[in-house]
């Protein structure tokens, strides 16, 4: 392989700057503020100003950071980051507005497996503090996995279906946006309508927001699995979070309106983001102002049958080529 | 034509392992001869294995060795035959590299055992029948091999005497395996009876030809029979007993090794000797079960509440992965399943030493009275750790890389064949996968991390000598997930070219043209080149991962003000964030993790759990029913 | 008469099946695997027999044209099965004794402390 030292830097730049590990911060930190702002309006308040995500990630990181006696350390302490740099390399996966840092490296089943590790470092990293409140959000958080993994599979399945023609088939995210840019948005498609929906429902709970946030009920268990966490760990996993938001949008940007193109690569960029937002205000703080917390087996029923069910349809609608 | 030197080395690497049993038991009094004769065994064995890399997997050679030179005669293969091409050499490695680390593990870890001048000479005997069956081209010595392989493991899963139920898992293990064992004999005997012949190549050559209600029955029976040896469902509760009273060492061969026999077998009956794999039929039947295994064991896991069993329902889990992948008959599929056959040697002999080590530190495999064990055995811990990563396929270990194969294998057939059926297993296995990783959570939590039993204050980390062959297994774990490229081109690819292509195995044996002449159709059963439907590079995406992970850490340096003083006092402030009742007391107990899974499955579940009640006589029922839908089901479909 | 030995050899298998899905009692398990074992080996021996044929023994002066053997095969494999089938046996055998000991019963539907 030859790589000249511009290629390197570019790549570093990706990496570190847009659309990673800065970039992502900054947008997702952003967006946590808006998703904090409307939802407070909705309810009627006025609610805090939008960079109070980014102050509160500030004050955190100076904080002392306490390892309870129970806790297994390593594990304890390095959780964070791990999830944290994990989300930052699946930030670099997705295609912003057709922009993808890193094409070819990954494909969408990839994407599956890697959000994982976000949420995997959050059960581990909680496991480790030996709380009972974290044991019980372990438990909630991986039954939520459980839940949203199944329709999102589907969903992934479908999408990959109704790009792949000619018995070609393709799981690429680069193919997916291609496609879109020659045949137009694939949320215009009403077969994959049910599938975009059911999309939208599994963000949140990806996400751990309401009312899907079992894992982490604050009024219940204390913030299950960030329990026993303070100062710099806990302010990553609230940047985590964050950028999770941003990772779980543009993922939708992606697969469902990868299609506008205007050619122009900033504006492209700047529209992704748009959509990023609405998405986020529509399913994270729409749902937020309206619902109250389900139980976790209902989180559960209602991922397998309702929103499975609404992805199987587009899954069926697609193969049998309407 | 010339003998090449190393044309000796299946037989040898067989005969090592034999002899060395023999020796064991020769100088069974002093425990260094033991651990001599025995290292030398399996060193020399895997060493063998290696060398043929070149010749057979490179320069894609087929090695045919007939014992006393008994070459065909008259078109007749009259001796008995070694032969050796890349899906033997394939499982050959796999078998003697999990033999070797699990050898080295043994020798402290036996150390609590009585009768311990009996255990190597057991162990190495299981592992030659298993080298046996793998590099044999006799059907008959397929099976005198199978019999002496599944002996030796009875006789080491009712090997520990301090462990109360061991016997019973031997027992049944006996009894229930003797269905598939049975199976295998009238399968042989119905085959002689039409081509008069043992040789699998020329087997292989004749029987497309003479298909008739007979050999379609040796067909069913011979699979039915691998089946079982791999403990496909509905055999599979016999493995779950067995692994979980047998020493975690010889849990490992159970699992990583003996289960792959019963793959090679399907491998070689499916592909080679009646060649069905092309029909629909056939693919749809060994998917099903494969699907079926697949799911229904892990869930079975989740219910489990011992480390161990749980482990051995995984490990029919898997096998389930890779039956689903290896019957879909595509060069994709093919290299799936077999890709993950050695990754699940790897992940679950790593898994199950660690098991193995909590056993050996704390006495107890039972979940619900471990925990917090991290705190004390922190190498273990990781091990464990890596282990759980890599079967719930968590990128980059290798779990990762072959079922990202199985995936896209599976839903490519569904593309092709049209059939939805297709897709829904590619939604199970990610359904599987879930659940698998659900319940190693279920396991870290309540072994691993969690509050720590009072009694088990004073546990030690693994001893080194255990935790040796472990990190070389982690490491494997990493390594064959991040260098794809290479483990395609040392061994599935050639392996997988070689699944496919049967006639060149039968001209190794036969000499030139006997396939051409006697077989009616001798094109490849599917294109033998390996398309990828997606992207996945994880040599670069570490490179990546690690890059970030390096700025993150500079900046959490560079940000930290002053580190707080590690070691210093532990007041108040550091104890566990809890009111009311004492810690030890309000952990969530391993059996009511994930309630909200378990609440919405409780019929299922409940049912499941009552169904394995543990009579000898429902489980050959179970097997027996078995025999006779596969029987009946081939004969109505093929 | 060859049919026979094939008939018998099924029914042996059935009967040896039978036996060890009905009877809870671990010795009479252990003879339902002998009794399979017994019809396996009738039907190789079977596969190999041929009406009228010699046994396969021969010096090449008594060598005629038109005489044929019984296949010496399946004869061999069947001497390997019944070893491995004695083998087997024994194990089991030596299982039922522990068992016996251990559980105090030969009923199988109370050997079942491996279960769910």
């Amino acid at each position: 392989m030859s790589i000249d030292i511009n290629t390197i830097l570019m790549y570093l730049l990706y990496a570190l700057v847009f659309p990673g590990l800065l970039f992502s911060s900054v947008f997702g930190l952003w967006l946590a503020g808006v998703d904090r702002k409307v939802v407070a309006r909705m309810q009627k308040r006025i609610g805090p100003p939008i960079m109070q995500p980014t102050y509160d990630f500030f004050k955190l990181l100076g904080k002392e950071t306490i390892i309870p006696a129970n806790a297994a350390t390593t594990t304890f302490m390095l959780a964070p980051y791990v999830g944290l740099v994990s989300l930052v390399v699946l930030a670099l996966f997705i295609p912003v507005g057709g922009f993808q840092a890193f094409g070819g490296m990954a494909d969408i089943v990839v994407v599956l497996y890697l959000l994982t590790i976000p949420s995997l470092s959050i059960i581990f990293g909680g496991s480790a503090s030996g709380n009972p409140f974290a044991g019980v959000g372990v438990s909630r958080s991986m039954v939520a996995i459980m839940a949203y993994e199944l329709p999102l599979i589907l969903v992934l399945l479908a999408v990959s279906k109704a790009v792949s023609g000619n018995g070609m088939l393709t799981f690429s995210l680069e193919g997916i946006t291609t496609y879109q840019k020659l045949n137009g948005s694939l949320l215009f498609d009403w077969r994959l309508l049910p599938a975009a929906v059911a999309m939208l429902l599994v963000i949140p709970c990806e996400v751990g927001s309401h009312p899907f946030d079992v894992g982490e009920a604050e009024t219940e268990i204390c913030e299950g699995p960030l329990v026993e966490y303070s100062g710099a760990p806990l302010a990553v996993f609230k940047l985590s979070h964050a950028i999770k938001m941003f990772v779980m949008t543009a993922l939708f940007a992606a697969l469902f309106l990868g299609g506008i193109a205007t050619g122009m690569l900033w504006l492209d960029i700047v529209i992704a983001l748009l959509i990023c937002t609405v998405v986020t205000i529509i399913c994270m703080s729409f749902l937020h102002a309206i619902t109250a917390r389900l139980k976790v087996e209902q989180v559960f029923k209602f991922f397998w049958t309702v929103v499975s069910g609404l992805a199987l349809v587009s899954l069926i609608l697609v193969w049998i080529g309407i | 034509m010339s003998m090449q030197y190393y044309q000796h080395f299946p037989v040898l690497s067989i005969m090592i392992l034999f002899l060395g049993a023999f020796l064991v038991a020769l100088f069974h009094k002093s425990r260094f001869m033991r651990t001599f004769i025995t290292s030398v065994a399996v060193i020399g064995s895997f060493a063998m294995m290696i060398a043929l890399i070149k010749p057979v997997m490179l320069n894609g050679e087929i090695i045919t060795y007939w014992l006393g030179g008994r070459v065909p005669d008259g078109g007749y293969a009259i001796g008995i035959a070694l032969e050796v091409d890349a899906v033997s050499l394939f499982f050959g490695i796999l078998v003697s590299l999990a033999v070797l680390l699990s050898g080295l593990y043994s020798f402290r870890y036996t150390k609590q055992d009585d009768a311990r001048d009996k255990f190597f000479t057991l162990y190495l005997m299981l592992a030659g029948g298993v080298m046996g069956i793998v590099l044999s081209g006799d059907l008959f010595n397929i099976y005198v091999m199978l019999e002496v392989m599944t002996f030796a493991a009875v006789a080491l899963t009712a090997y520990r005497s301090w462990n109360p139920n061991a016997r019973e898992a031997a027992f049944k293990y006996l009894v229930v395996g003797s269905i598939g064992s049975s199976s295998v004999l009238l399968g042989i005997a119905l085959i002689y009876a039409n081509c008069h012949t043992l040789n699998l190549a020329q087997i292989s050559a004749l029987a497309m030809s003479k298909m008739n209600p007979s050999m379609l029955l040796a067909f069913a029976l011979l699979f039915v029979g691998f089946g079982t040896k791999a403990f496909m469902v509905p055999f599979h509760p016999i493995a779950a007993d067995a692994h979980a009273a047998a020493p975690s060492s010889v849990s490992v061969l159970i699992s990583g090794v003996f289960t792959k026999t019963g793959v090679y077998g399907i491998i070689r009956v499916c592909y080679f000797l009646f060649r069905t794999m092309g029909m629909p039929a056939v693919q749809t039947g060994v998917v099903l079960i494969g699907s079926v295994s697949m799911f229904l064991c892990v869930t079975m896991a989740l219910n489990q509440h011992d480390f161990k069993r749980l482990l051995a329902f995984h490990s029919i889990s898997q096998i389930g992965y890779i039956l689903t992948s290896l019957g879909l008959c595509t060069a994709l599929g093919i290299a799936g399943g077999l890709y993950h056959a050695i990754n699940h040697t790897l992940f679950k002999g790593l898994l199950f030493l660690t098991a193995g080590a909590v056993l050996y530190s704390t006495g107890t495999t039972k979940l619900e009275k471990l925990g917090g064990l991290a705190k004390k055995m922190p190498q273990t811990a990781a091990l464990f750790m890596i282990g759980a990563f890599s079967i719930s396929g968590v990128p980059p270990f290798n779990g990762f890389v072959s079922k990202w194969m199985i995936y896209q294998a599976t839903y490519e057939k569904a593309m092709e064949t049209g059939s939805i059926g297709y897709a829904l297993v590619t939604v199970l296995a990610v359904v599987t996968s879930v659940l698998t990783l659900a319940s190693f959570v279920k396991v870290g939590q309540s072994v691993f991390f969690g509050e720590m039993p009072i009694e088990y204050q004073n546990v030690k980390e693994t001893p080194a000598s255990m935790l040796v062959p472990m990190w070389i297994m982690a490491g494997l774990c990493l390594a064959t997930g991040l260098l794809p490229n290479l483990m395609f081109k040392y061994l599935l690819g050639p392996a997988t070219g070689a699944v496919l292509n049967s006639p060149a195995y039968i001209d190794s044996a036969m000499g030139a043209g006997y396939a051409a002449s006697q077989m009616p159709d001798m094109s490849l059963m599917a294109d033998p080149v390996i398309v990828f439907a997606g992207a996945w590079k994880p040599l670069s995406w570490l490179l990546l991962f690690v890059i970030i992970l390096a700025a993150v850490a500079l900046a959490s340096l560079m940000s930290k003000k002053r580190t707080s003083e590690s070691g210093a006092v532990i007041d108040s402030k550091h104890d566990t964030f809890f009111g009311g009742e004492e810690n030890t007391f309000s952990q969530v107990a391993s059996g009511d993790l994930f309630w909200g899974f378990k609440h919405n499955m409780r019929k299922y579940l409940g049912f499941m759990s009552n169904a394995h009640n543990g009579i000898t006589n429902e489980y050959v029922t179970w097997g027996v029913v078995d025999l006779a839908i596969i029987i009946v089901y081939c004969f109505i479909f093929i | 008469m060859i049919v026979a030995n094939y008939i018998g050899a099924i029914l042996l298998v059935a009967i040896g099946f039978y036996a060890m899905m009905t009877n809870p009692n671990i010795i009479r398990i252990v003879v339902g695997m002998n009794i399979v074992d017994y019809g396996l080996n009738l039907m190789i021996v079977s596969v190999g027999f041929n009406q009228g044929g010699t046994a396969p023994i021969y010096t090449l002066g008594e060598l005629t044209s038109g005489m044929y053997f019984v296949d010496p095969i399946p004869q061999a494999l069947t001497l390997t099965s019944i070893v491995i089938g004695a083998c087997v046996t024994a194990m089991s055998i030596a299982l039922c004794i522990k068992m016996y000991s251990e559980y105090g019963t030969l009923d199988a539907r109370q050997i079942r402390r491996l279960h769910g």
